[in-house]
């Protein structure tokens, strides 16, 4: 008997930067490379650029946020935060981020493998100006390994793999 | 990756020993957006680190400017500014903070500016031209006008006066007027000028620029205590509420660090006499008996050793 998924989720918003500190810069769709990571992002592996770069780690290719979390952070902590500042890579709609650690997915067409959550900096207060590290802990996004590349356009399908 | 990569891709003379630099991203990406009355540290080659007021304007996202003046008498920071760095040599700068700026719901703004102070006082004008701000900007100078292409259209337009103190520096009452409800007056210059200012001008309607930034208040509860790092026995004396991050880095320890926040427990490290100041949300109660977390923790006592 084929299995059911239980959730099915979208691409809400694609950004990158060049850059440590940057202003994250929206994008109607990125490239992801296998192994690597996102053209022209600042954790791509070979050319990184990142505050977290002397740090290296192969499972920070994209990051992904959910949607719902901003919503959560506006209703619990009246902080408006907008997708291009959490600083992530997408932000997802109806994906249960926090539970996929470990697991493979696909985010359009490509496969993703989840592998560890995501942990606030300090340092985004510094970028934002808004007192953001305490309500982003345990809903800061995932980190993820990209297992095939290709193109990630707005609307996109997510979807377990 | 601590500071943010600039190319220095613009410097002209702006006035008497002025060079203005303007500073872009390498690709010209968006530069980190800045309040009107924020600086920048720029930090030098040869480990000098300086702060400088953003002088353009806070709408032109990808480029900052800063206006230098020589100080010979310094300790070559300007002087390197000046004659060291070239068009298209890069420069690491801090991110943008503003300890100056504009007061919210002020009706009408005053600037005061000695000389080279001037700076601060440009990126607000743009920010109150855009928004329909009222303001006035009395630059107090001796001989040649600091910043004259740039005060120009002030100048023109009756919103800055400028003041040769050759002849004395004048009544700094008489220049403001009487602090109306409603009125923000604003001082950037030399301590001399800026005592004088809070002289004669309510506090609660007053904000002060200095030149040098005055150094962070500490916690009302902290002590000064020394650093002893026990294996290597290195040790340094730290004020009340300094981090122990840079300093553990200045004594040569290698402690990793990653969100700096108290939460990640990158940093953690044993220690042996304090106790410390936990500030963390990582450590249970049994381990913040022998350890802390270096990034935000704090000493209780005179002496905090490490087992570093």
């Amino acid at each position: 008997m084929a299995v059911t998924p239980t959730w099915l989720g979208t691409v809400a918003h694609l950004h990158i930067t060049a850059r440590a500190f940057l202003p994250m810069r929206a994008m109607e769709a990125i490239e992801l490379i296998a192994g690597e990571g996102i053209l022209g992002d600042r954790y791509r592996i070979g050319t990184e650029e990142g505050f977290y770069s002397a740090k290296p780690e192969p499972g920070r290719q994209v990051t992904l946020f959910e949607e719902e979390a901003l919503e959560a952070i506006r209703r619990d902590h009246g902080i408006e935060l907008l997708p291009e500042e959490h600083r992530r890579n997408v932000t997802t709609r109806g994906v249960p981020l926090t539970h996929l650690v470990g697991r493979r997915f696909r985010l359009g067409d490509c496969l993703l493998e989840a592998t560890r959550l995501s942990i606030p900096c300090r340092h985004i207060e510094e970028i934002l100006d808004k007192p953001v590290f305490d309500p982003m802990i345990n809903r800061s996004g995932l980190n993820c390994r990209i297992l095939e590349g290709g193109t990630v356009r707005l609307g996109d399908p997510i979807r377990p793999a | 990756m601590r500071h943010i990569r600039t190319i220095l891709r613009a410097a002209e003379p702006a006035g008497p020993g002025i060079r203005l630099l303007t500073l872009m991203d390498p690709d010209g990406w968006p530069l980190p957006r800045f309040r009107p009355g924020a600086h920048i540290d720029l930090h030098l080659p040869n480990g000098l680190v300086r702060a400088y007021s953003l002088c353009g304007d806070p709408a032109e996202a990808d480029r900052w400017r800063v206006a230098v003046k020589r100080e010979d008498a310094g300790r070559g920071g300007s002087a390197w500014l000046h004659d060291g760095l070239a068009v298209g040599g890069e420069l690491s700068v801090s991110l943008p903070r503003c300890t100056f700026p504009l007061a919210a719901g002020a009706r009408r703004h005053l600037f005061l500016a000695g000389g080279i102070g001037v700076t601060p006082f440009l990126s607000m004008a743009a920010a109150l031209d855009r928004a329909g701000g009222d303001y006035l900007l009395h630059v107090l100078h001796r001989g040649a006008v600091p910043m004259p292409a740039q005060l120009a259209p002030l100048l023109a337009r009756g919103q800055a006066v400028l003041h040769d103190t050759g002849a004395g520096r004048p009544d700094l009452a008489a220049l403001l007027g009487p602090p109306e409800t409603g009125v923000q007056a604003y001082a950037c210059g030399p301590a001399g000028l800026l005592a004088d200012f809070e002289a004669i001008w309510p506090v609660e309607q007053a904000q002060v620029e200095h030149f040098v930034p005055p150094p962070l208040a500490p916690a009302p509860d902290a002590r000064p205590f020394t650093l002893v790092l026990a294996r290597s026995g290195r040790s340094m004396d730290l004020p009340a509420g300094t981090p122990l991050l840079p300093a553990l880095r200045a004594l040569g320890a290698a402690v990793e660090a990653s969100c700096e926040g108290g939460i990640c427990g990158a940093c953690r490290v044993r220690w042996l006499e304090g106790p410390p100041i936990h500030r963390d949300r990582v450590l249970k109660p049994a381990e913040r008996a022998t350890d802390c977390m270096a990034c935000v923790a704090g000493c209780a006592g005179p002496r905090l050793v490490l087992d570093l």
